[in-house]
């Protein structure tokens, strides 16, 4: 074993867990053990370079884990074709032709679906976009449907874009024509203009709770920063910022939806947040080499945010913040999780250094670890919350716990600061390793 | 969707103490985009309210603001349409259309937004559209002692313009409106 420092071989801490497996990025200074540690990817800001594989193939890992024989493969070092370095691995061609395989039949078995897209989806031929939407359920498993599907939850979304975008102007013109007949108003040619009655109440400076233009009013402060938070959404990529008319295309896309949104659902309208959340959906429809479905992204994904973000809802309701289903009880059960698979740690962090949960995993938790990660790594991590059979909230927090688990060494010997310094600044990681662990934590029972 | 609020002669505080508060609950900044005042307010105080309501604010002079430096006349485009602003104290008769409808071509405006006698009227003619807001605080004018507060609202929206009348009648807010369209074929004088 490496010298693990605080690695005393307490009852608690199950052998597996003091692998020097477990080390994610230690910093320089460090003594690193030996090659087995994976070393930390380079973290570009490019969308689609995955990090370049580590040298050390898991076989040398493979020693040091226990014999736990896994169904499934161990992630090795890469998940995504990293144009730059070696081409993508044999594994990585067999998982992107068994992806095509089985989406090309005729029903999409979606157990198998899940179960190799839990092991990450490779970037090419526009996989990821059409399994994220079947695995949100927009696309149905029976492939006969999907043109009948698309055509009319694309047609739907046309259809709100037009009645819920409507200024007060058009609204009420639109009341009127029903009511009274167009002709008597351009007859006068001259003379004094007749008053006429204005139609259900509705004029412009109305203050009542059903007045079209009242809830106009109100919405724009919500349009105000929805925008705000629009423009400042990944502004180091060409995709979303920029001066060039396909990123004011995407941004005028993302905000169109989170208005629809916040409109559609008066109980959470917009969060700050959500937009994190919409944008990585939206880049991935987007990017789909397929014409029709490009074009249609915006269609696309404001559906599957809807269906996305029907899970993780009450983490966004105020109301509900100190309810069974709120933030704060999804946080108390990352804690929980945390005293049960390594008491140990989470003794150290919640008492011993009092770093509250709520600093570090409400961001975790609430952004489904957007804002953690760079945007490939993000990919690869919705792969397997997409995937996993168990929910996205469950695997969430099994994610969560398992990057808590993995910088155990750095947070046992750190204090409060250096502790919160480092969770809310997580250090980039090898993903499929993080995912790995993330999937033992379920595998394991209760230590 | 723009919307222009259009009111004047208060004569704040000489004739009047405030705006009725039904209508100052009514006027919440925000919601307005520009503000064309006839005049007479008269002091800088009103000055300083109109402006918290929308930065965009445009006087012309009445004979007893204070302010001396407000213009005689204004105009100004907003969306397809030219308004025209004048206090109309200096156009007799007073109230006469006749020669308001000359004050129009001269400036050459499509509306033309004109005070003084307190009443509120909107009349059409070959060269555009003449309103008056009357008095927001139902001043007393030259003329009469019998004024009902009122102010005007107008929504243009394209080549269509919906004035929004808001009278205080019997304590009540009445809310009326008047559409009309801008033709295409204006004639330019």
């Amino acid at each position: 074993m490496d010298a693990h420092p605080v690695a005393t071989k307490k009852k608690k801490v199950p052998d597996w867990l003091n692998s020097s497996l477990w080390i994610s990025a230690p910093p320089p200074a460090d003594d690193r053990p030996h090659s087995s540690s994976p070393d930390p990817p380079a973290a570009p800001a490019e969308p689609l370079t995955r990090a370049p594989v580590p040298v050390p193939p898991p076989s040398a890992a493979r020693k040091e884990t226990p014999p736990e024989p896994e169904a499934e493969e161990p992630r090795d070092g890469d998940g995504g074709e990293s144009r730059e370095s070696d081409g993508p691995s044999a594994e990585e061609i067999s998982r992107q032709s068994q992806l095509l395989a089985e989406l090309s039949r005729k029903v999409v078995d979606m157990r198998e679906l899940r179960k190799i897209a839990s092991q990450g989806i490779p970037d090419g031929a526009g996989i990821r976009s059409t399994v994220w939407k079947l695995l949100l359920g927009y696309l149905p498993a029976d492939r006969g449907l999907w043109s009948s599907e698309l055509a009319r939850k694309r047609s739907q979304y046309k259809n709100f874009k037009g009645e819920l975008l409507m200024n007060p102007s058009e609204i009420t013109r639109r009341l009127e024509e029903c009511t009274t007949c167009d002709s008597e108003l351009r007859s006068e040619t001259s003379g004094i203009l007749s008053r006429s009655d204005i139609t259900h109440g509705e004029h412009p400076l109305s203050l009542g709770n059903t007045s079209v233009w009242n809830k106009f009013f109100q919405d724009t402060e919500i349009i105000e920063q929805i925008d705000r938070d629009v423009k400042r959404t990944h502004p180091d990529m060409h995709f979303f910022c920029g001066d060039s008319s396909y990123a004011e295309s995407n941004q005028e896309a993302l905000r169109t939806i989170l208005i629809i949104y916040a409109k559609l659902n008066p109980g959470v309208r917009y969060v700050q947040g959500m937009n994190e959340i919409l944008a990585l959906l939206y880049y991935v429809y987007r990017n789909d080499p397929d014409e029709e479905n490009g074009v249609s992204a915006e269609a696309d994904a404001f559906f599957c945010f809807v269906e996305l973000l029907s899970g993780f809802r009450d983490n966004f309701c105020q109301q509900l913040d100190n309810s069974v289903v709120g933030i704060r009880s999804t946080i108390s059960r990352l804690s929980q999780l945390l005293k049960e698979y390594d008491e140990e740690l989470w003794r150290h962090l919640e008492i011993t250094t009092k770093v509250n949960p709520q600093f570090y995993a409400f961001r975790w938790i609430t952004l489904l670890l957007t804002q953690e990660f760079n945007f490939a790594d993000s990919l690869q991590i919705w792969d397997t919350l997409l995937s996993d059979p168990d929910g996205p909230q469950e695997t969430l927090l099994r994610v969560c716990c398992a990057m808590l688990i993995l910088v155990r060494r750095r947070l046992l010997a750190g204090d409060f600061t250096s502790n919160l310094r480092l969770l809310q600044n997580y250090p980039p990681t090898n993903i499929s390793h993080l995912l790995y662990v993330a999937n033992k934590l379920r595998v394991r029972g209760s230590n | 969707m723009v919307l222009v609020l259009a009111l004047g002669d208060l004569h704040i505080p000489h004739r009047a103490p405030d705006l009725p508060a039904k209508f100052k609950s009514m006027l919440v900044p925000g919601k307005i985009q520009h503000i064309i005042c006839t005049g007479n307010l008269c002091i800088k105080e009103v000055h300083d309210y109109l402006k918290t309501l929308c930065p965009d604010l445009h006087i012309t002079r009445g004979e007893y603001d204070e302010e001396t430096r407000y213009p005689e006349t204004k105009t100004l485009t907003i969306g397809q349409f030219k308004l025209g602003l004048c206090h109309g104290h200096q156009v007799i008769p007073w109230g006469d259309l006749d020669s308001l409808a000359m004050l129009q071509r001269q400036l050459d405006v499509d509306i033309l937004v004109t005070g003084h006698t307190h009443q509120f009227t909107a009349y059409k003619h070959e060269g555009g559209v003449v309103i008056n807001p009357g008095s927001a605080t139902g001043a007393y004018s030259s003329i009469t002692y019998d004024v009902n507060p009122s102010f005007v609202l107008m929504d243009i929206d394209g080549l269509r313009v919906v004035v929004y009348v808001y009278e205080l009648i019997d304590g009540e807010v009445k809310v009326d409106k008047i559409d009309f369209k801008k033709t295409t074929t204006t004639t330019a004088h």
